[in-house]
C-alpha cells in the first residue's frame, strides 16, 4: 500500500486546501476510474439489450409478412366435377393432385399475360413458386363453395418459402445455386412478377393464427396451435398454482406455529425456487407420465409441471404482501371479537390481493416462457397441426407450446424456421411484455403506503 | 517541521481562530435547516454545540467538513473559512478538507476490519506513512492518543467490531487522530455509551484538546459543561447564543438559553 | 371421463349439504339466529366440508393406486411369457394395458359387444386388426397369455370402478349427513370448520415437501436402476462419453461435467464483474434519474426466457463469432455451436442476476460505515473498494453461488449454443456439451426407456440436483449469516 512518491510528499503536504497536492489528484483519477468502470458496466447491459432486442427485432419482424401470388385462376369444371351435379360429397374424390395443375396453369397463364420474358415453356415448372399447401387450400375453397366451379376466380396463392425468401433477402442468387428447390431463372420471373404485382407482400395472419407445418413447407407454419397449447398450460397454472399458492402463504405467515416442521417447508420452498427447470421436467416425466400415466405431449401435464415450478413465485410473493398488511389492521378484526381465520379472510387477504395477484402474473410469464421442462414430456417434436376439437381435448390432447414450437423452429434444417422462430420470439415477448405491464399497472394502481 | 511550527505557533496564541462561519444557510430540499449561522470556532479548544434535538446542531457540524455533499438534496450557502480559506470554494477538494478536519460519529462505527486496520485505513488512503514500520508507529501513536493501546497491544490482528462500546467508540477516536487532523468533530460521541465509557471518551476529549480544535455536538448539558470551553446553543437552526462555558451555565444572556438550561424546552 | 361425473356429482351433494345444513340451523332456532353459537353459513360449511373433503381424498388415492394394484394382480397371468420371450416384464405389463384399453375402445365404439370382448381369444379372432378398426394400432399379434391378462384387466378395472364410484359417493353423502346431524345450536360450527380450513391449509403449504419428494424419488428409483444396468464408477470416473443404442455405450461423467463448468465458468467471467461493477454504480454513484432507468433496463434481462438467450446463441452470437474466430478470421473455431458462444450468452443472462442481488446487498451495508470512511477523507472508490465490498463480501460470494448454480442448471442455451460433442478440451472455441442437455437428448431420442442409455438421464439429473442443491443451500446460509450481522 505504501507509494513511495506519495509518502515523500506527506512530509511536505501543502495545508492550504484550495492547492490539490499530488497525491489526491492520483486518487481523484483512481475515483474517476473506478467510476468509468461502473458506467462501462451499465453501458455494457443496456448495449446486449439493445443488441438482443435489435436481432430479434431485425430478423423476425419479416415472419410477420408473407409473398403470395395473386393469380385468377380457371377451376375447370372437366377436372373438378366431372358429373357436373356440384355434388361436395362427389368433388370430395378430386385430391388434391387434381387442383395442382390449375393452379400451375393459372401462374403461368398470368405470366404469359402480363408478357413477363421467361425462359420456362412448361406450366409444370411453375410449382417451384407455390407453397405446396397452395392446392389444398384450393380445394378447401371450392368445396366450401362449389358454385364457385366453371368460373375465373383470382385467389391469394401462398408463394414458396424460396419466392419468400427471395424477396425478404434471405434467398439470394448465391444460395439458390446449390439449391434443387429452386432456380435462378425462377428468380428472374419473380422479379418480372413483382413489377406486374402477380407478386405481393402482405401481413401475414396465418403466422399468428395458423398451425404447425411439415419440415418442408415453412411458409405455412403459424404459431395458432401452439398459443392455444400454452393458454391451456396456463389455465391450468392459474387455477392450481394460485389457490394452493395462497392456501401455503396464509398458513405460513398467519397460522404456522415455529417448529421444525414449519422450518422444513420453508427450507423446501426456498429450495425448489432454486433447482434447476429441467429437473421439473424428469420430475413431470417420472411421476406424471410414467407413474400416474397422463398423456405425452399434453398441457395437462406441461401445467402441472409449471404449477410446480410457479409455486414458490407465488409463495414468496404472497408472503410478502401478507407481510406489508400492518399488524394493526389483524388487531382491530381480534379486537371486535372476529376469530384468527376471519381476520384473515375478511381483512388481512383482501388488502393483500393485489400483491399476490401481481405476483401471480409475473409468476405466469415466467412459466409461459420456459421450455426445458416442457422438452422432456414430450411437447417438443410433436407437430401441433391440428386445433383441439374441445376443452377436454384442450386439456389432454397432445399439443406444443409457444417456447416449444420456437424450439422446434430453430432445430429445423431450413433457415426460412429460423425467421419463423425469431417470430415466435416476438409474439411470446408481446405476451411478456403485456403481462408484466398489467403487473406493473397493478401494482402502482393498489399499492399502499402504510 | 511544517507541523511542529503551527503547533509553537498554536501554543503561542491560544485563543487564534481556527474555523470562523459567516450567515451559513442550510436547505434540505425546501427545509430551512440552518438560519444565518455565524461562528468562530478557536483553536486548541473543546467547543460544545447544544440544544434541543432537531435544532441544526448536528447539520451545522457536518458542514464543517463538508459531510453534507453526500446527501444529494442538502445546498448551502454563506462561508466557512478554516485557517482562512472558504472550504466551500470551488478548488477545495473534500478529500484533503476532511483529512485535516476529522469526524467522529453518533453511534461507534468500525469497519469489519482488524483493530489495526481499522487505524491504519486513513494513513494509508492519504499515503502518510513510507513504510511498513512507519505504519506500525503511526498505529501505535493513535490508539495511545485515544487511551486504547494498553487495552487492545495483544490483539492487534482482531476484528474491530469485536470490542465493547466505549472501546469501539475509542477505536474511532484512534482512526480519526492517525490521519493527523487539524479540527475533530465528534457528532455526540457519547450518546451509545454507558456512563463508565462516557467518562473515559471524555476525559480523552480533554487530553486532545492540547493538539486539535475541538468540535463536539451533545445532547447532555452535563457533558458540554464537563468537557468544553466554549459553548454554542442552537434553536430551531439559529444559533441563539455563543460564550464561554462558564458564561453560558450560570448567566446566559437569551431568555431560549436560560429555558434550556433550566429544563424548560428541550 | 367417470372421475370428472363423480367430483361434480359430490360437488352437487355438498351444496345440497350446504343448504340444508343452513337452514337445519335456522330452524333449530326458530329463526333467531342469536341463539346459534356460529353463523348459520357455518353450519352449511360443516356439512359441506365433511361431504367433499374426504370423499375426494379417497377418490384421488383410488385413482392412483387402483392402476399399480390391478397390475399387480394380473402380473401373474403374464410372467412366464415374459420369461419365455426374455422380454421386460414392465413392456409386456404395457402391452397388456394397451390391449385392454383398445378392447374398450373397441366396445366403445360397437364394434365388440361387451361380451364378445371378454370371449375374444387368439385362436379364433383376428384382435389386431379389430383394435386397428377402433384406433389402436399394435406392434404386434397378440399373444394369448397377453389377451388374457387384458381381460382380466379389464374386469378387475370394471369391478374396481364400480366398487369406487360406490364408495365415494356413499362417502360424500353419509359425510353429509353426519354434518346435518351435527347441527344444533350450541354446536361450535365456526370452530370445526375452521379447523377442517386449516387442515386444508397445511395440506397446501406440504405440496413444497411433496414436491421434493417427487424429485428425489424419481431421480433416485430410476439411478438405482441405471446402476444395476451400467457400473456406478464408471459412470463418474470414465472420461468418454459415447452412447450407442445398439449397446456397450460409454457413459462417462466427466466430460459432461467439465463442459458444464467451463460453460458456467465463462459465464460467471462475463456476468459478475459487470453485474457487480452494475450493481455498484446503480447503488453508489448513480443519479436518481439514471437509476431508474437503467435497473428496470437491465432487469429486463432476466424477464427474457431462456429460449430467446438460446436462439441468440445459436443465429445471432454463433456466426458473429464464426466471422472473427472462424476459418475466415483467426481460425480458432469451427462452428458456431462452442463453449465461447453459451458462456457469452449465459453471461449476459446472469448480469442482471448477479447485479441485483448484489445491489441489495450493498444496500444492507449500513450507512454509518460510508460516514466513517468519508469522515476520514476517503474518496467514494477507496470506500466502495476498501470497506464496503469488503463488508459485503460474504454476501457477494453467496450472490456469486447462486449465479454459479444458475448457469450449471441452465439448459435450453447449451441445447441450442453449445453444441452436442462430448469433449474434454481446453479450447473454449470448441463445441462441447453438458448435462442439462445431455438429460434432453438422452430422454428424447428413441432410446427403449429401460436402456441405460435413457436412465443415463436421471443419473446425470441426480448429479446435477445434488449440485445445485449443494451450491443452493451454502449460499443461502452464507447469505442469511451476511444478513445476520447486520441487522
Amino acid at each position: 500500500m505504501t507509494d513511495l512518491s506519495a509518502g515523500a510528499a506527506s512530509g511536505q503536504t501543502p495545508r492550504s486546501l484550495t492547492q490539490t497536492d499530488a497525491r489526491t489528484k492520483k486518487r481523484n483519477a483512481a475515483e474517476k476510474r473506478f467510476r468509468a468502470y461502473g458506467m462501462a458496466a451499465i453501458a455494457a447491459g443496456m448495449f446486449f439489450l439493445v443488441v438482443l432486442l435489435g436481432s430479434i427485432v431485425t430478423n423476425g419482424v419479416t415472419a410477420f409478412q408473407q409473398t403470395f401470388l395473386q393469380v385468377p385462376v380457371y377451376l375447370d369444371p372437366e377436372k373438378l366435377d366431372k358429373t357436373g351435379n356440384r355434388d361436395p360429397e362427389e368433388m370430395k374424390k378430386v385430391s388434391t393432385f387434381g387442383y395442382k395443375p390449375l393452379v400451375e396453369d393459372a401462374v403461368f397463364a398470368a405470366v404469359q399475360a402480363a408478357g413477363i420474358e421467361t425462359a420456362f415453356e412448361d406450366a409444370g415448372d411453375m410449382d417451384a413458386l407455390f407453397s405446396a399447401s397452395a392446392a389444398a387450400q384450393l380445394r378447401d375453397r371450392v368445396l366450401a363453395n362449389p358454385d364457385l366451379v366453371g368460373e375465373t376466380v383470382t385467389f391469394k396463392i401462398l408463394a414458396s418459402s424460396r419466392v419468400d425468401g427471395y424477396l425478404k433477402d434471405r434467398v439470394t442468387r448465391d444460395s439458390v445455386a446449390r439449391d434443387k428447390n429452386i432456380d435462378a431463372a425462377h428468380l428472374d420471373l419473380v422479379d418480372g412478377m413483382r413489377d406486374a404485382s402477380l407478386v405481393t407482400k402482405s401481413f401475414n395472419w396465418d403466422f399468428i393464427t395458423g398451425s404447425d407445418a411439415s419440415e418442408s413447407r415453412p411458409e405455412q407454419a403459424g404459431m395458432g396451435v401452439a398459443m392455444l397449447g400454452s393458454f391451456y398450460m396456463m389455465l391450468v397454472v392459474l387455477g392450481l398454482a394460485l389457490p394452493i399458492g395462497v392456501a401455503a402463504s396464509i398458513y405460513l405467515e398467519e397460522f404456522a406455529p415455529k417448529n421444525r416442521f414449519t422450518d422444513l417447508i420453508e427450507v423446501n420452498i426456498s429450495n425448489l425456487a432454486a433447482v434447476p427447470s429441467i429437473v421439473f421436467g424428469i420430475l413431470g416425466l417420472a411421476v406424471f407420465i410414467q407413474f400416474v400415466e397422463l398423456p405425452q405431449s399434453a398441457p395437462i401435464v406441461g401445467g402441472l409441471v409449471l404449477t410446480l415450478m410457479t409455486l414458490p413465485t407465488i409463495i414468496i410473493a404472497t408472503r410478502a404482501s401478507l407481510q406489508s398488511v400492518p399488524p394493526s389492521i389483524r388487531d382491530a378484526a381480534l379486537g371486535v371479537g372476529a376469530s384468527k381465520m376471519q381476520s384473515v379472510f375478511h381483512h388481512v387477504l383482501p388488502l393483500a390481493m393485489p400483491g399476490i395477484l401481481t405476483g401471480t402474473i409475473i409468476g405466469l410469464a415466467q412459466a409461459l416462457g420456459e421450455t426445458a421442462p416442457l422438452l422432456l414430456i414430450g411437447m417438443v417434436g410433436y407437430i401441433a397441426t391440428n386445433y383441439p376439437d374441445n376443452i377436454a381435448s384442450g386439456f389432454f390432447d397432445p399439443n406444443s407450446a409457444m417456447p416449444a414450437q420456437i424450439y422446434e423452429w430453430a432445430k429445423r434444417a431450413d433457415p426460412a424456421y429460423y425467421e419463423r422462430a425469431w417470430g415466435g420470439i416476438i409474439i411470446l415477448l408481446v405476451f411478456l411484455f403485456a403481462m408484466n405491464a398489467i403487473a406493473i399497472i397493478l401494482r402502482r394502481r393498489f399499492e399502499r403506503r402504510w | 517541521m511544517y507541523d511542529t511550527a503551527s503547533r509553537l505557533e498554536g501554543q503561542v496564541s491560544a485563543t487564534d481562530i481556527k474555523i470562523a462561519a459567516r450567515d451559513v444557510q442550510v436547505f434540505y430540499g425546501d427545509n430551512h435547516a440552518i438560519k444565518d449561522v455565524s461562528v468562530d470556532i478557536q483553536d486548541k479548544t473543546v467547543t460544545a454545540f447544544i440544544g434541543p434535538s432537531g435544532c441544526g446542531k448536528s447539520t451545522f457540524l457536518r458542514c464543517l467538513n463538508r459531510m453534507n455533499d453526500t446527501i444529494d438534496i442538502a445546498r448551502i450557502e454563506g462561508e466557512i473559512l478554516i485557517d482562512g480559506e472558504d472550504i466551500y470554494d470551488k478548488r477545495v477538494d473534500p478529500v484533503q478538507l476532511r483529512a485535516k478536519v476529522g469526524m467522529v460519529f453518533q453511534k461507534p462505527n468500525p469497519f469489519p476490519k482488524s483493530i489495526f486496520d481499522n487505524v491504519a485505513y486513513g494513513p494509508k488512503i492519504h499515503g502518510l506513512s513510507k513504510t511498513r514500520a512507519d505504519l506500525d508507529d503511526i498505529v501505535e501513536r493513535a490508539l495511545r492518543r485515544a487511551a486504547l493501546w494498553d487495552e487492545v497491544k495483544d490483539r492487534l490482528t482482531a476484528p474491530g467490531t469485536g470490542l465493547s462500546g466505549g472501546q469501539q467508540q475509542r477505536l474511532c477516536i484512534a482512526r480519526a487522530v492517525a490521519t493527523e487532523p487539524e479540527v475533530l468533530l465528534m457528532d455526540e460521541p457519547c450518546s451509545a455509551l454507558d456512563p463508565i465509557a462516557t467518562g473515559q471518551v471524555e476525559e480523552l476529549i480533554d487530553e486532545l484538546r492540547q493538539d486539535y480544535s475541538v468540535v463536539i455536538v451533545t445532547h447532555s448539558m452535563q457533558q458540554a459543561a464537563r468537557v468544553s470551553q466554549k459553548t454554542a446553543f442552537f434553536h430551531l437552526g439559529s444559533l441563539v447564543e455563543y460564550d464561554t462555558t462558564d458564561k453560558i451555565f450560570t448567566n446566559p444572556q437569551d431568555s431560549r438559553t436560560e429555558s434550556y438550561i433550566t429544563g424548560r424546552i428541550g | 371421463m367417470p372421475a370428472f361425473w363423480i367430483v361434480l356429482i359430490v360437488l352437487g351433494i355438498a351444496v345440497a349439504g350446504f343448504v340444508l345444513g343452513r337452514s337445519r340451523a335456522l330452524n333449530a332456532v326458530i329463526g333467531d339466529r342469536r341463539d346459534l353459537h356460529s353463523l348459520p353459513n357455518y353450519y352449511g360449511w360443516n356439512a359441506a366440508l365433511k361431504g367433499v373433503v374426504p370423499a375426494l381424498g379417497l377418490l384421488a388415492i383410488w385413482l392412483i393406486l387402483q392402476p399399480m394394484l390391478i397390475e399387480r394382480a394380473v402380473t401373474g397371468l403374464v410372467s412366464e411369457q415374459a420369461i419365455a420371450e426374455e422380454r421386460d416384464l414392465g413392456l409386456v405389463l404395457a402391452d397388456v394395458r394397451r390391449v385392454a384399453a383398445g378392447l374398450d375402445a373397441a366396445v366403445a365404439q360397437g364394434l365388440l359387444s361387451g361380451d364378445a370382448a371378454r370371449d375374444l381369444s387368439t385362436a379364433s379372432d383376428d384382435i389386431r386388426a379389430t383394435l386397428a378398426t377402433a384406433g389402436v394400432a399394435l406392434g404386434s399379434d397378440v399373444q394369448p397369455a397377453v389377451l388374457a391378462a387384458a381381460q382380466r384387466f379389464r374386469v378387475l378395472s370394471g369391478q374396481a370402478g364400480l366398487v369406487m364410484v360406490a364408495l365415494v359417493l356413499a362417502i360424500s353423502a353419509g359425510g353429509t349427513l353426519y354434518g346435518l346431524r351435527e347441527v344444533r345450536p350450541d354446536f361450535r360450527a365456526r370452530n370445526v370448520v375452521e379447523q377442517g380450513i386449516r387442515a386444508i391449509l397445511i395440506g397446501a403449504a406440504c405440496i413444497a415437501i411433496l414436491t421434493t419428494v417427487g424429485i428425489v424419488l424419481s431421480l433416485v428409483f430410476n439411478t438405482i436402476e441405471f446402476f444395476r444396468l451400467y457400473p456406478a464408477a464408471d459412470f463418474f470416473f470414465s472420461t468418454t462419453w459415447s452412447p450407442s443404442f445398439g449397446g456397450g455405450s460409454e457413459l462417462g461423467i466427466l466430460p459432461l461435467l467439465w463442459g458444464t463448468l467451463y460453460i458456467s465458468l465463462i459465464a460467471l467471467l462475463v456476468a459478475v464483474p459487470i453485474g457487480l461493477f452494475a450493481a455498484v454504480y446503480l447503488s453508489e454513484y448513480a443519479t436518481k434519474r439514471v437509476r431508474s432507468v437503467a435497473k428496470p433496463a437491465i432487469e429486463i434481462l432476466a424477464g427474457i426466457p431462456t429460449i430467446v438467450y438460446g436462439l441468440f446463441a445459436l443465429l445471432t452470437v454463433g456466426p458473429l463469432l464464426m466471422k472473427v474466430f472462424g476459418d475466415d478470421g483467426l481460425g480458432w473455431m469451427q462452428a458456431g455451436t462452442a463453449v465461447m458462444t453459451a458462456g457469452l450468452v449465459m453471461g449476459i443472462m446472469l448480469i442482471p442476476f448477479v447485479s441485483s442481488l448484489s445491489d441489495d446487498i450493498i444496500n444492507a451495508v449500513p450507512q454509518a460505515l460510508r460516514d466513517g470512511s468519508y469522515g476520514l477523507g476517503a474518496t467514494q472508490s477507496e470506500t466502495i473498494r476498501q470497506v464496503i465490498l469488503p463488508a459485503a463480501l460474504p454476501g457477494i460470494v453467496g450472490a456469486i453461488l447462486l449465479a454459479a448454480s444458475r448457469a450449471i442448471g441452465e439448459t435450453m442455451i447449451v441445447v441450442l449454443g453449445a453444441g452436442a460433442a462430448a469433449r474434454m478440451e481446453l479450447n473454449p472455441f470448441e463445441a462441447m456439451t453438458t448435462v442439462t442437455a445431455k438429460i434432453v437428448s438422452q430422454l428424447t431420442g428413441d432410446a427403449d426407456f429401460a436402456s441405460p442409455e435413457a436412465l443415463v438421464a436421471f443419473a446425470l439429473g441426480m448429479t446435477l440436483f445434488v449440485i445445485t442443491l449443494g451450491l443452493n443451500v451454502l449460499a443461502l446460509y452464507i447469505v442469511r449469516k451476511y444478513r445476520e450481522q447486520y441487522e
